[in-house]
């Protein structure tokens, strides 16, 4: 089948639009954050800026823990998705492909996490961060997020869905079950490894409820922590909290635009190999 | 398998390395420093000076640190995240407290009772109103730190532009009522007036002066039951159902009921019904606007104050008295005026008035005045533990109303009956 | 290395036995269940315990065995939380998949700029849904926003979206789908790159249309993956809690009150703790009865194809 080379394809009538459509919000965020804060408290709001203003971002930019917040953030979100790429990688297998006692029992424990509002379980979470000497620390960001059961079902799910001969075929080879993951089925999964990042670094890098609860010093905010100072009891800033917003959405905009860059169609489409 | 066990190390020290990369700040830094913990939910210009306050009193008192732990949490989420720190065992020595739910944080005995203290903390020296914000069953259990009321704040240029006078500061609700009718023009955008829909605590304090001004009351005298579903209340009602059916009014749905904020600050709305920590933002937006005390049936112009506390939780004996002490501090009065207008608070205490700089604050936003002057009308709601239920029984009652969804007798009695089950449950 | 000769099946170890036909497995899952199940279990105990209580989580508490549970069943609060939780799941999750499906196969071209549109019409999934709220607050404001503009321009009557109580649960499914639909679009993605190429060639090899590849070879292929996002997108919408923190907070007159909501509330407005541990729970089981139903269901279907 050949790849479609004209010179327009009619599928741009389609996706423009959408993805216009989709992206509108954002735009108004951004250009919002180039308002005064006069002007954004204006009702009904109003669209283009009246003129370029940079207080919000001046407020962001400047605010002297910023970089410290954003480096925060990123370690937290980096680590958890290196972390999560090994560990659900290694889980998934073994849920998908290898039976063991007691994998039934353990598949539906993890479900038993997601069932629980987050309301309630943040209280225990955070006693046992306060025993483990957590909290206040990256380390209480860092650690419940090593592994998520998003994670684990994904992976699950995508192995499950790979023929099995290719794998068959190098356990006849010798090969160990260790060694077919890494060789034979992890390539072949590199789709679910990205969205897998960008997911898992988008959960990360949004939360704003688990680190208002175990985070306290100012030095420990990660972004979204950071930039809720900039709301008040009363009067909230918003020129800040656009600009602020935009940069919060920019690396995972730019995480998503990378892992789908994967997404290609990869020539090494079937398993079997002669 | 051999790869796993170095990955799972690396993945291990890099936390190890991060987590203890952090200095965490335990008790005492050095022979006979206290060092204690301020939560004071704030952001922005009041969080920046109570900062700047607090650098100043580490400087002056040598034997006390307050740490740079301020809590990482807005006053909003504050008690969420206390009591998560009270079930863990981790909780700070001084909080922002909203007043409506010291009540039920009263019930902990970490919340340092400082009835036998008073004399200590200049206790008589709090406007009534104030104090018994602070009060929960007779036992004084925090410091005042924030007291306000409710007003009218007007758009003078709406009314002149519409040939309409100024209120009189004796006016009564049907003449907010006649205002609001004939300010109100959909045509050209504008409110008459605005109310919270959200059916929270936004939605029901508006509701007490009214009940109050008709001479009825939040609670019955044996405080057991609601005294609200009496025809006092109902006539209260009865004027906001009023009101809302004339078609001048802006219900705001929003989180928050910012959106009213907004509407006003654009010029958009004829009247807001709001307190002084309004003032700022409409001196952003260049309103030019005036400031009448709420209108009445007929007698007192009663009003409501919403004050919030300074709570002082237990982690030992050095450190609560490090607590009172920086909290003393905090509230007397050279402190306090520096507060006030970052905060948009009013006095909480009697003596701030002969204060040198006094005038200048009264005089830092036009009309401020009276706000100030408003604080003898202005009651507050019971401290009791079952505020929250009626908050939220009323609420839904007004938003009920103002929806026109049902009668004001009807929305009363349904709001008694949730609010009454609850009282009547002995303790949680 | 010995040709393909049927081998006797190994000796099984000790190891094997105990432990199952693969006992390294339990290496492969070791770290991740450490981590989720590990943190999970006192929160999953704490929560248990906490519904036979009455608390508040300040003060003490006392054991009160099932009258938790007892009170629930008597509670039309709980009752109509339930119902606008189940509204909104039974809209959203078939809209959400239906949706994504569409849009990822609409964006599984390889056209100029298909980068792109695939992170624009992501963007509102990355946007928090804090950032959700506000903008939408603005769009569908009564007196002053931009969806009753547009219907007065079109000569529509105005309506009252988020602040009408009739309308408001059904607002919010479409900007939950409008937030939300990025994660099916990224799933179905994925999962389209691995459809086979040699099936999708053979069938127009063989002169099949493109709708009929779509039913017969596409879509046969993406069924585990579906039925993946089905019970995904199930428990999401069942535990819908910070757009309507971030839009009506229940409101109007409790109209947008869904069972998470209802459990912050109870827990942390009102200092029912015990309360709304019970009706945590109450969901939750029969949410792990609903997927773990569903899973068994799977395992046999799978067993005997």
């Amino acid at each position: 089948m050949t790849a479609r080379r004209l010179p327009f394809s009619p599928w741009h009538l389609v996706l423009a639009p959408t993805a216009i459509v989709f992206a509108l919000p954002l735009a108004w965020m951004l250009l919002s954050s180039f308002m005064s804060n006069a002007q954004i408290n204006q009702f009904p709001p109003t669209i283009i800026p009246d003129s370029l203003h940079v207080v919000g971002w001046d407020h962001v930019l400047t605010q002297a823990s910023f970089p410290r917040w954003f480096a925060n953030s990123t370690i937290v979100s980096l680590v958890c998705v290196v972390s999560n790429l090994i560990f659900c990688s290694l889980a998934g297998y073994a849920f998908a492909r290898l039976r063991f006692r007691g994998s039934t029992i353990l598949f539906l424990l993890i479900l038993a996490t997601l069932v629980i509002p987050f309301q309630l379980t943040m209280i225990p979470t955070f006693i046992v961060m306060e025993k483990l000497n957590l909290t206040d620390t990256l380390g209480a960001l860092i650690v419940p997020g090593l592994a998520t059961p998003l994670g684990v079902f994904l992976m699950r799910q995508f192995f499950m869905n790979l023929p099995r001969e290719v794998e068959e075929a190098a356990r006849i080879d010798g090969c160990s079950r260790l060694g077919v993951l890494l060789h034979v089925a992890l390539p072949l999964a590199r789709p679910a490894l990205a969205t897998l990042a960008a997911l898992t670094f988008l959960l990360m890098w949004n939360d704003l409820l688990w680190p208002l609860i175990a985070i306290n010093s100012d030095d420990n905010y990660t972004l979204p922590l950071g930039l809720t100072t900039f709301q008040g009891q009363h009067t909230t800033d918003w020129a800040a909290v656009m600009a602020g917003n935009v940069v919060t959405v920019t690396p995972v905009l730019l995480a998503f635009l990378f892992a789908q860059r994967t997404f290609i169609q990869s020539l090494t489409s079937s398993a079997v190999k002669g | 398998m051999k790869r796993i066990p170095t990955v799972l190390a690396l993945v291990a020290v890099s936390i190890g390395l991060i987590a203890c990369s952090d200095d965490k700040d335990d008790s005492g830094s050095g022979g006979g420093t206290v060092e204690i913990k301020f939560w004071h939910g704030q952001t922005q210009g009041p969080a920046k000076l109570l900062q700047d306050m607090v650098d100043e009193f580490n400087r002056t008192h040598p034997n006390i640190k307050v740490s740079k732990d301020f809590g990482g949490v807005n006053s909003d989420r504050m008690l969420q995240k206390v009591t998560a720190g009270l079930q863990a065992g981790s909780y700070p020595d001084v909080a922002y407290i909203y007043g409506s739910d010291l009540a039920n944080l009263a019930k902990s005995d970490k919340l340092v009772d400082l009835t036998d203290k008073k004399a200590d903390i200049d206790w008589d020296k709090f406007f009534p109103a104030a104090q018994q914000a602070a009060t929960v069953d007779d036992r004084v259990r925090a410091f005042p730190a924030l007291i306000d009321n409710l007003a009218v704040v007007y758009n003078k240029k709406i009314f002149d532009d519409a040939g309409e006078p100024y209120p009189k500061d004796d006016w009564t609700w049907d003449d907010f009522r006649a205002a609001a009718a004939k300010l109100n023009d959909s045509d050209k955008g504008i409110a008459g007036f605005a109310w919270p829909g959200t059916g929270d605590e936004d939605t029901t304090w508006r509701y007490w002066p009214l009940l109050w001004q008709q001479g009825g009351d939040i609670l019955a005298e044996d405080g057991e039951s609601v005294g609200f579903d009496t025809p006092e209340g109902e006539a209260a009602l009865q004027q906001i159902a009023d009101m809302a059916g004339d078609g001048s009014i802006y219900i705001d749905n929003t989180a928050g009921s910012e959106r009213m904020q907004q509407l006003f600050t654009s010029g958009k709305m004829a009247m807001q019904i709001a307190g002084p920590w309004a003032l700022p933002e409409y001196v952003d937006g260049k309103i030019d606007y005036g400031v009448a005390p709420l209108p009445s049936f007929g007698g007192e112009h009663t009003t409501i104050a919403g004050p919030d506390t300074w709570a002082i939780f237990d982690n030992g004996e050095a450190k609560s008295e490090a607590a009172i002490e920086f909290v003393s501090w905090l509230t007397a009065p050279k402190q306090q005026i520096r507060w006030l207008s970052e905060a948009g608070s009013l006095p909480t205490r009697t003596d701030m008035a002969d204060l040198p700089s006094y005038p200048d604050y009264e005089a830092s936003l036009p009309d401020l005045d009276k706000f100030v002057d408003n604080l003898e009308l202005a009651r507050i709601r019971p401290t009791v533990a079952e505020y929250p239920q009626i908050s939220q029984a009323i609420g839904k009652a007004v938003a009920s109303v103002l929806q026109g969804k049902s009668s004001p007798a009807d929305a009363l009695s349904d709001a008694a009956d949730a609010a009454n089950s609850e009282l009547s449950v002995p303790g949680g | 290395m010995e040709a393909a000769q049927p081998a006797a099946p190994p000796r099984r170890t000790i190891h094997q036995r105990l432990l199952g036909d693969h006992p390294s497995a339990w290496g492969f899952v070791f770290p991740a269940v450490v981590i989720i199940v590990g943190l999970a279990i006192v929160p999953i105990v704490w929560s248990l315990l906490l519904s036979f209580r009455a608390a508040d989580l300040i003060g003490p508490s006392k054991w009160v065995g099932l009258s938790n549970y007892d009170a629930l069943l008597d509670d039309d609060a709980f009752r109509s939380a339930l119902g606008h939780t189940v509204v909104y799941t039974a809209l959203f999750v078939p809209l959400s998949i239906a949706g994504g499906l569409l849009i990822a196969m609409a964006l599984n071209r390889r056209i100029r700029f298909i980068g792109i549109y695939r992170t624009l019409i992501l963007a509102p999934f990355i946007a928090s849904v804090a950032a959700q709220g506000v903008l939408f607050s603005f769009i569908f404001d009564e007196r002053f926003g931009v969806a009753n503009s547009l219907l007065d321009e079109a000569g529509l009557p105005r309506q009252g979206f988020l602040g009408d109580p009739d309308q408001a649960l059904y607002v919010l499914v479409g900007i939950g789908l409008w937030g939300g639909i990025g994660f099916p679009v990224v799933i179905y993605l994925a999962a389209l790159q691995d459809v086979p190429r040699e099936l999708v060639d053979a069938a127009s090899v063989d002169g099949a249309r493109r709708w009929a590849i779509l039913r017969h070879v596409i879509l046969p292929q993406l069924l585990p993956v579906t039925i993946f996002l089905a019970v995904w997108q199930t428990l999401l919408s069942l535990q819908l809690f910070d757009l309507v923190y971030a839009t009506t907070r229940g409101g109007p007159l409790d109209a947008t009150v869904v069972v998470v909501y209802y459990v912050y509330n109870q827990a942390f407005e009102l200092f029912h703790a015990g309360y709304a541990a019970a009706v945590a729970y109450v969901v939750a089981v029969f949410l792990m009865l609903m997927v773990g139903a569903q899973l068994i269901y799977n395992r046999l279907r799978t067993r005997r194809a």
